[in-house]
């Protein structure tokens, strides 16, 4: 089990009139998860709101967000990010460098490893999502599939306490997810916590999970 | 007076002599100020909600700042107000090129956001009745469109990198600097990526498979719009004249 814990307490959060989603709003009054957890849930119920909000990218207008016992609303993302990773729905638009070396290294290097170091790990990270075939190909002009795996070959290359991941599964074919399932359960066991937000019940069977069901901006099996 | 009901084309008009005179004003601080609270009256007016407007320019004065300090550094003149050894750092000549940029970008985007009370289909139909052809004036709506989203992907590269743990704030400039060329190539791919489906779709549903096009929504310009049209041409001659013939107020005192 994940000594990482986080918990969400007296949460509102609606989005500003320009996002046109005036009328959602999610509520949640208590919620606290480690280990592994899958919040599921119709379009629209909320999900990627609740994993936003717990990887600090959306900010709640009242109510608080912890890991373990500090409030994150006085972290800056960055700090987030030395603790929690996050997998967008769309993972074209975590992918930033040409190629997919560059891509895991660039961020280490940013955080003052040096160069050769950091690619020898990004090196090892591309082989472990079996990604070394391409490391010398254009990113951009990568498959959704192999898009997917190398966001995610990235965000855990910073070895993060908590992974949030949004639909991780899209683009993936049945081996390959369950590479994916293995290598996030050896990660889990190495104490990683996991909130997954996902359609996919095979993989969240597969994973282990808790699940939490939302509808409308709100858990229904609280 | 001025309203959203407004026909666009007198919009068009007024945007075309702001940024005009805005170009052509070089070196005079005050006047570009007065033709900025000139333009906020204007859009005011129109109904442009000023609030968001200075929600975007304060997210660009970090912009502002910069390029005040660089033409301090780069167009020394006036006053020297910081120097290292012999070289200047800070005038007070560079800092009012400075202001007068800033002001001058300000001045465009007050300009361009005139232009946004309208819907994109009033704009389009406005650009084709002033005679530019219907292709360019769809891809100029299309642009503008895609502007927000543009910025929106731009904004969840830069949060990607950030929850990866690096602290954007407390990079080195140089090193700052690098990483935004790194967050603007997404966003390009991307954009290039659209515009390609977008392309595609379109022919897909037969544009341009006839030769001309007719449009069920036109504009039509009322006596009272074309008399708005005279009055910014009115305004556009007073305000030019004010503006570059220096002799202007010697002229008016003497008269006085």
């Amino acid at each position: 089990m994940s000594g990482f814990t986080v918990t969400i307490k007296d949460l509102r959060f609606k989005y500003a009139d320009r996002y046109r989603r005036s009328n959602f709003e999610l509520v949640v009054d208590n919620f606290t998860t480690s280990g592994c957890a899958a919040v599921m849930g119709e379009n629209g119920s909320g999900k990627t709101t609740l994993g936003k909000l717990v990887a600090g990218i959306l900010r709640p207008a009242f109510g608080c967000v912890f890991y373990n016992d500090a409030d994150i609303a006085t972290l800056s993302l960055g700090e987030i990010g030395r603790q929690v990773g996050y997998l967008f729905q769309e993972p074209s638009r975590q992918i930033f460098a040409p190629k997919p070396l560059e891509e895991i290294a660039m961020p280490l290097e940013l955080r003052g490893m040096p160069k050769e170091e950091a690619n020898e790990k990004a090196a090892e990270m591309l082989e472990k999502f079996e990604l070394s075939h391409i490391k010398e190909s254009v990113t951009f002009t990568l498959s959704r599939g192999e898009k997917q795996r190398l966001a995610i070959a990235a965000a855990m290359v910073m070895q993060p306490k908590y992974f949030v991941l949004d639909e991780p599964t899209t683009g993936l074919d049945k081996a390959r997810r369950q590479i994916l399932a293995d290598t996030l359960k050896i990660l889990q066991a190495d104490g990683m916590g996991i909130l997954l937000i996902s359609h996919d019940m095979g993989f969240v069977e597969m994973m282990g999970a808790t699940v939490h069901q939302m509808k409308g901006g709100r858990f229904v099996d609280a | 007076m001025l309203s959203p009901k407004t026909d666009p084309r007198v919009i068009f008009l007024l945007v075309i002599f702001f940024s005009t005179l805005g170009i052509l004003i070089r070196t005079d601080v005050v006047a570009m100020a007065g033709l900025l609270a000139l333009s906020l009256i204007f859009s005011a007016l129109l109904g442009v909600q000023l609030r968001r407007l200075f929600g975007r320019i304060k997210r660009l004065m970090q912009i502002m700042v910069l390029v005040t300090l660089m033409r301090s550094f780069f167009a020394p003149s006036g006053i020297i107000l910081l120097a290292l050894g012999d070289v200047p750092i800070l005038t007070s000549g560079g800092i009012a090129m400075g202001v007068l940029v800033a002001l001058r970008l300000i001045l465009f985007i007050i300009g361009a956001a005139m232009l946004t009370v309208y819907p994109a289909r009033a704009l389009i139909q406005a650009m084709v009745q002033m005679k530019m052809p219907y292709e360019m004036a769809y891809m100029v709506s299309i642009g503008i469109r895609f502007v927000p989203q543009f910025a929106q992907e731009m904004q969840d590269s830069l949060t990607a990198l950030q929850l990866r743990g690096v602290e954007v704030k407390k990079l080195k400039l140089r090193k700052r600097l690098g990483l935004y060329s790194y967050l603007l190539l997404p966003t390009l791919v991307s954009s290039l990526q659209q515009a390609k489906e977008l392309a595609m779709s379109m022919e897909m549903r037969g544009f341009r498979a006839l030769p001309q096009r007719t449009s069920y929504f036109t504009l039509r310009l009322t006596g009272l719009d074309i008399a708005k049209m005279v009055g910014v041409l009115a305004m556009a001659g007073i305000v030019s004249f004010v503006t570059f013939n220096h002799n202007f107020f010697e002229m008016i005192m003497s008269v006085l």
